[in-house]
């Protein structure tokens, strides 16, 4: 267990099993590389995407197949190739919520550029699936 | 920014694996064809700035996220 420092949780231990790295950053935060994903309660559907590198930079994310049942059914070849990896192992598929402030009814997840894990090597990088008609900014409606 | 000039049919090429040729130039619209590896996402620049805006208000979350919680339980 390694103890890491945050702004919204405070010190809190962590399971190195649940690091994730992300060679690019992500976009906005290019230098921010390496995370760790914890739930955000037992049975929520939402998980917390905490910066290792910066105390205070969190994000929220939900799992996007949760919103829509059918995501990523219908990909085009191209896109279908940009969530596979090499090793064509498993990967963990997210969407980062968005919530506006004051207006938490209006929150909203972006499936357009899902964050795709590996599971096996915990490297993860975000997705841009300009082609597949979703929305960066989809209503969080759970179906 | 570099500038250069280049007519229909011809390209440049970025490092040693990026090619970008002058397909197709009508009025103010030019097709572009685009050689690169797979792992090179190429994307609108408008796609690629609504992402990057969209992570910077996704890090902007409120403290209390049991309220949110509570509003998708009420929808």
């Amino acid at each position: 267990m390694k103890k890491i420092n945050t702004t919204r949780f405070g010190e809190i231990e962590i399971d190195e099993e649940k690091t994730v790295h992300f060679p690019d950053g992500l976009l906005g935060f290019p230098d921010k590389k390496n995370y760790f994903i914890m739930e955000h309660k037992k049975g929520s559907p939402f998980l917390w995407l905490q910066s290792m590198d910066s105390p205070d930079l969190a994000f929220v994310m939900v799992n996007p197949f949760l919103l829509d049942g059918d995501y990523l059914k219908a990909l085009s070849k191209d896109e279908e190739t940009l969530l596979k990896n090499e090793h064509d192992d498993e990967v963990l598929v997210f969407s980062l919520v968005t919530i506006p402030r004051g207006m938490i009814e209006a929150a909203t997840a972006n499936l357009m550029g899902p964050i795709v894990v590996e599971s096996k090597s915990r490297n993860a990088k975000q997705v841009i699936l300009a082609n597949s008609g979703y929305s960066h900014r989809h209503p969080l409606i759970f179906k | 920014m570099l500038v250069l000039t280049r007519k229909v049919e011809e390209s440049i090429t970025i490092g040693n694996h990026i090619t970008v040729s002058i397909l197709e130039v009508r009025g103010n619209q030019v097709k572009l064809g685009i050689k690169a590896p797979k792992d090179v996402p190429i994307n609108r620049t408008e796609i690629f700035e609504s992402i990057l805006n969209e992570n910077i208000n996704a890090s902007e979350t409120p403290l209390d996220l049991d309220c949110l919680s509570k509003a998708v339980k009420n929808t």
